[in-house]
């Protein structure tokens, strides 16, 4: 519009120059100066009316009579505020509804990463058909893997460190960082001692992100060196919290795990983590990690090609396609893992059919050696370290308590694979190339994945339920709009009298029906405002709530951003146009003249098509009526989850349980004072007042955490493994946690000894470890069979280790749940501690929240430098467990209870409406003789007539939609016919509840006023 | 006095203003001016144009797009603003004009049937 702007600015000064020029030629003509002005403004004409005229051609009409809509819509929503209220209240509460649940899925999901150009960064990702033969795994929950033993089609984003070094060298990519989690630090030199977060990075981290420092610097590529001075970077919200944001906190020393650090630099303020949902308080160089770790966990994984451990990011160069640095990527890494020092991976491995042509015909022959010498070509895997057997599965949180870390898992130290070894010499016309045994598809292969989607991180977790929110909420925006869509349907039936003067006196139906839309677009203007701030209380309570029930604090950074905004005021627009449409073109398709003979009493006409079976308004309360079944069986469905969840027998007492986390070796604990370490804490613990007893275990029970191992069941062939849980416990473990024995007897001290000289790999254990198992695992692999004293699991001596005797079963304990509600129980061993992080099970007499600061005092008196970690009860701890289900069925149960009201108001408004409309019929009804009792009826039963109609629709479509829930659910069918029983009976009495009102109002109507009404 | 008392004059058709500045500005740009003279001048002063209502029409054309406007001078070195005839407001000339010969033509024929 600025043209119009400059031309009218200039209008003036032409029309000046215009009457100028008529002057000088009416002088040229010979006529004085002042009767040549004269004249020629007289020919001009009125220059009002033509700077007038000419504003007209540039004036947006539309715009005008806009904002003419709008003042006039204001007005009418004034005139009838009860109406404009209840409108925008119930678009509020469907607006905000969807606005909060999409500004969390937008935090959660939507939101890039926080660092420079983010598109351009991917993580490597290798998949394989068959699991990689590695000593070790560790992935700290930022990406999904599938990396399990035995199963098909692995695939996972960690690699090892020589590994990443490669890619570094391919030049593939403009930049390449590395990271692992670091595991539970504790820092010392600060105040009193605390447990912080930290992840490893390699010293190009942050550069390749493209990231700066707030304060001092970032990390530098001579920082990670082995021989370089430690130093940290510190998270800049951790500085603020616990430095105080002080400028001196750089170049201080601190000491994390007894090892001294110096901080160096703070990270700029709007990088918290990589992966979103999981963020660290400070980051090391990667050449760190052995100096804050356990020499034994950390196994001197650097150089070690068989343990993977690193997320490698790359940079991709602006002039490289991405397929070719994958291409390249995954070549060298196919070559490093198939022939590289040790061939990790079978070539051939998994091939189902028959080899190539190019194989030479050669029967893809598969021998399995396990145990056995390795056949020519192929290297042994060094033996695993550590756990009697030397093959202990560790998944979810896991030993040094990798536990916060939400999704982390580590898997280590990983068996040996050694199945599927095709020897290459028994193929005698087979090529020297191993490779060609195998088709391209069998083999290991890197993809890149871009870091926005790959790094999903606590993503994965609350996708789900977000997404079963926002179509619950979607269902409250449609309930709402047909709600208001009723409303305004009756408005214009009122208003049809207006409608027919206004068509009447020629104004065009478009222009009423844009009238009309102004008017739902105002409503749903006003509603989304209103709405937005419904949003930021509730995301900010949802939030809160989620928060709460975090072992560590979920910092994903919520708030209205503009894409938030922007789902509002299209969702607003949305809904306004969708209810305020069809009432709108309705209200102008009137029959002008009887609608202005009938005057204004022309609605109290006796059964005039708007009250007709299959009206809109009844077709509206209809859909509301099923759409709230939809969601309150969905709700349903997830309550009775949750109520199955905490009615579960979980085999032990949980309640007045205080559990915390203490790593003695993290403040330079050594073998023996560990477990004398523990010894005396658990006597210190048991003597304090208000403890009746206590004891430790690797993790604490229902923490997510989850241990299995494999073993060998004797009378069955060397290379079958069978799998169970186990956990290792300390003394008094079953008397703490109150489960019962079955059979046989507890540990002690004896058994302790003998499971401390089979951990020690120095001298070669010559006694079974004595086990307690539950009764699961008697029943899958005893049977009838006493269970007491049997031994398993013996294995000879290999590369895999010496000789082990195995195990022996002392006792039977009842089944318990292990790492989480949902888990069936399984076969379970419980074998004597000796493994060095340690979580106290502290049981206690009264309210265990009491307890805590006693416990945290008698730590302390044995060493004040220890600190305690996920200090908590048992309860808190399975209501964490629990917070998605509890999460869920809440804020569902919420949304169903909303859709519920909102459909029996719509259901209460047409009964109301209908009431009055059809007042004189009621009284002619009333003077012919009918009894109160007939008119409720005939209100009731249109008003349950139109429920019972919704309630089956509603249960239609629910059973379509349920089985999406499945995954969610526990112990309960998608179709629970109780659910949906007692949900359609709710919606029922709650709509008899909604009739009952406008019904009694109607019993009310005196015939001979109804009847003078006209 | 005037040119207006002493002829007869025509009332301009509604619209036909607005062709008979395309017309006038096919012959090359002029200011507001020289348009209303040319048009009255090239009707041998039979049609009549109210100078003032040529502006409303200037800008309507504008609008259009079917003529741009420009600074420049004058003969007399004088402030000026041009107006111009467009790509679009030469195709619009052809169409308006074929136009007012078909209505004229016709209007013609009712009139003068016998000729």
């Amino acid at each position: 519009m600025g043209r119009s702007k400059r031309m009218l600015d200039e209008l003036d000064a032409d029309i000046r120059e215009h009457i100028e020029r008529e002057t000088q030629d009416n002088i040229e003509r010979g006529m004085t100066p002042e009767e040549a002005h004269y004249a020629a403004v007289r020919k001009f004409g009125n220059v009002t009316r033509v700077k007038e005229e000419t504003r007209d051609v540039w004036r947006v009409v539309w715009l005008d009579e806009l904002w003419q809509d709008i003042r006039y819509g204001l007005r009418m929503l004034r005139k009838s505020s009860a109406f404009a209220a209840v409108a925008v209240l119930t678009l509020a509460l469907g607006i905000g509804a969807n606005t909060a649940i999409f500004s969390l899925i937008d935090a959660v999901m939507l939101r890039s990463l926080p660092v420079e150009k983010p598109s351009e960064l991917v993580v490597l990702r290798w998949s394989a058909r068959k699991a990689p033969r590695i000593n070790g795994y560790m992935s700290s929950g930022d990406c999904p893997s599938n990396l399990r033993y035995g199963a098909a089609n692995p695939s996972g984003c960690s690699f090892s460190e020589p590994i990443f070094r490669e890619v570094r060298n391919t030049n593939q990519f403009s930049g390449v960082a590395a990271f692992a989690n670091a595991g539970p630090l504790a820092l010392t030199g600060n105040g009193p001692a605390s447990m912080i977060s930290g992840q490893l990075v390699s010293g190009d981290f942050f550069h390749t992100l493209g990231l700066k420092a707030a304060a001092g610097r970032v990390l530098e590529m001579s920082d990670d060196s082995p021989t370089a001075t430690p130093v940290a970077v510190l998270n800049y919200g951790y500085w603020q919290s616990s430095f105080g944001g002080a400028q001196n906190a750089v170049g201080r020393t601190i000491e994390l795990n007894g090892a001294a650090f110096t901080i160096v630099g703070v990270v700029e303020q709007r990088f918290t983590g990589i992966t979103p949902g999981s963020d660290y308080d400070v980051w090391l160089p990667l050449a760190a990690g052995s100096r804050i770790s356990n020499p034994r966990m950390w196994d001197n994984r650097e150089e070690k090609v068989t343990y993977w451990w690193l997320t490698i990011l790359g940079r991709l160069k602006a002039e490289a396609p991405m397929l070719q640095a994958q291409a390249a990527i995954s070549g060298m890494f196919r070559n490093e893992v198939l022939h590289g020092s040790i061939s990790l991976f079978e070539a051939g491995a998994g091939m189902p059919g028959p080899p190539e042509p190019r194989g030479g015909g050669v029967p893809a022959s598969r021998q399995v050696v396990m145990g056995g010498p390795p056949p020519a070509g192929a290297r042994a895997v060094p033996p695993p370290p550590g756990g009697p057997q030397g093959s202990t599965v560790v998944q979810g949180a896991a030993p040094p308590a990798a536990r916060g870390q939400g999704a982390a898992r580590i898997q280590a130290p990983f068996p040996p694979v050694a199945q599927g070894q095709a020897p290459l010499d028994a193929a005698p016309d087979a090529p020297n190339e191993p490779r060609t045994l195998s088709k391209p598809d069998d083999e290991p292969t890197v993809t890149l994945v871009n870091a926005q989607t790959g790094l999903t991180g606590a993503r994965g977790r609350f996708a789900n339920p977000l997404y079963v929110l926002m179509f619950a909420v979607g269902i409250i925006l449609l309930t709402a709009c047909s709600n208001v869509a009723g409303l305004m349907l009756a408005r214009a039936a009122a208003r049809q009298k207006e409608m027919a003067l206004r068509l009447a006196l020629g104004a065009g139906r478009m222009r009423i029906v844009r009238q009309l839309l102004t008017e739902s677009l105002l409503l749903a203007a006003s509603g989304g405002i209103l709405g937005i701030l419904f949003a930021l209380w509730g995301s900010h309570a949802i939030i809160s709530f989620v928060a709460n029930n975090q072992p560590r604090p979920l910092t994903f950074a919520t708030g209205l951003d503009l894409r938030v905004l922007g789902f509002t005021v299209a969702i607003s627009l949305f809904t306004g146009i969708l209810f305020g449409l069809a009432p709108a073109f309705r209200s102008v398709r009137v029959d002008v003249t009887p609608r202005l003979k009938e005057g204004f009493s022309a609605s109290t006409k006796i059964s005039r098509g708007v009250g007709g079976r299959f009206s809109i308004g009844n077709a509206l309360v209809v859909t509301q009526m099923a759409l709230a079944i939809v969601v309150l069986v969905g709700a349903g469905l997830l309550v009775r989850t949750l109520q199955n969840l905490r009615s579960i027998d979980v085999g032990f007492d949980s309640h007045n349980l205080v559990i915390f986390g203490i790593n003695p070796s993290l403040a330079g604990y050594q073998d023996a004072q560990i477990d004398s370490f523990y010894r005396d804490l658990q006597g210190r613990l048991t003597e304090t007042p208000g403890v009746k007893s206590a004891s430790y275990s690797m993790v604490p029970l229902l923490s997510g955490a989850l241990m299995a191992t494999m073993f060998n069941w004797p009378g069955t062939p060397q290379d079958r493994e069978l799998e169970s849980d186990v956990l290792e416990v300390g003394s008094n473990f079953f008397s703490t946690m109150q489960i019962p024995f079955v059979a046989g007897r507890g540990f002690t001290a004896s058994d302790y000894e003998i499971a401390a000289s089979a951990a020690s790999r120095s001298a070669p254990p010559a006694v079974p470890t004595p086990v307690i198992v539950d009764q699961a695992f008697v029943a899958k692999f005893l049977g009838k069979e006493n269970p007491l004293g049997k031994r398993f699991g013996q294995s000879a001596a290999s590369q895999d280790g010496p000789a082990s005797p195995g195990y022996e079963i002392i006792g039977v304990v009842r089944d318990t749940k292990y790492s989480d509600l949902r888990r069936e129980t399984s076969p379970m061993m419980y074998v004597p501690q000796t493994m060095q992080g340690a979580s106290f099970e502290v049981r206690t007499a009264s309210d265990p929240q009491a307890l805590v600061p006693a416990i945290r005092r008698t730590v302390a008196q044995i060493n004040p430098n220890l600190p305690l970690r996920d200090v908590t009860t048992e309860s808190q701890q399975i209501d964490r467990l629990l917070f998605q289900e509890r999460l869920v069925a809440r804020l569902s149960g919420l949304f169903g209870l909303l859709a519920l009201a909102l459909a029996c108001i719509g259901l209460y408004g047409l009964l109301a409406y209908d009431v009055t409309r059809r007042t004189r019929e009621i009284g002619i009804r009333s003077a012919l003789g009918a009894q109160r009792g007939d008119v409720l009826r005939l209100v009731v039963k249109q008003g349950l007539w139109l429920a019972l109609v919704g309630a089956a629709a509603g249960i239609g479509a629910a059973l379509g939609v349920t089985r999406y829930l499945k995954a969610m659910l526990y112990d309960v069918s998608a179709y629970d016919p109780f659910t949906i029983v007692v949900v359609s009976a709710l919606l029922v009495l709650v709509a008899l509840v909604a009739c009952l009102i406008p019904a009694r109002r109607a019993t009310n109507v005196d015939p001979m006023v109804a009847l003078r009404y006209e | 006095m005037s040119t207006k008392e002493e002829r007869e004059r025509i009332e301009l058709l509604q619209g036909t203003l607005d062709l008979l500045i395309l017309r006038t500005l096919l012959l090359g740009p002029a200011h507001g001016h020289a348009i209303a003279k040319a048009i009255e001048f090239n009707s041998d002063e039979v049609l009549q144009v109210e100078q003032g209502s040529l502006y409303p029409a200037l800008h309507r054309l504008i609008k259009r797009r079917w003529i741009a406007a420009e600074e420049g001078t004058s003969e007399n070195n004088r402030r000026a603003k041009f107006y111009r005839l467009t790509r679009a407001g030469r195709k619009q000339l052809k169409v308006e004009t074929s136009k007012w010969d078909k209505l004229a033509g016709a209007i013609a024929r009712i009139l003068r049937p016998a000729e």
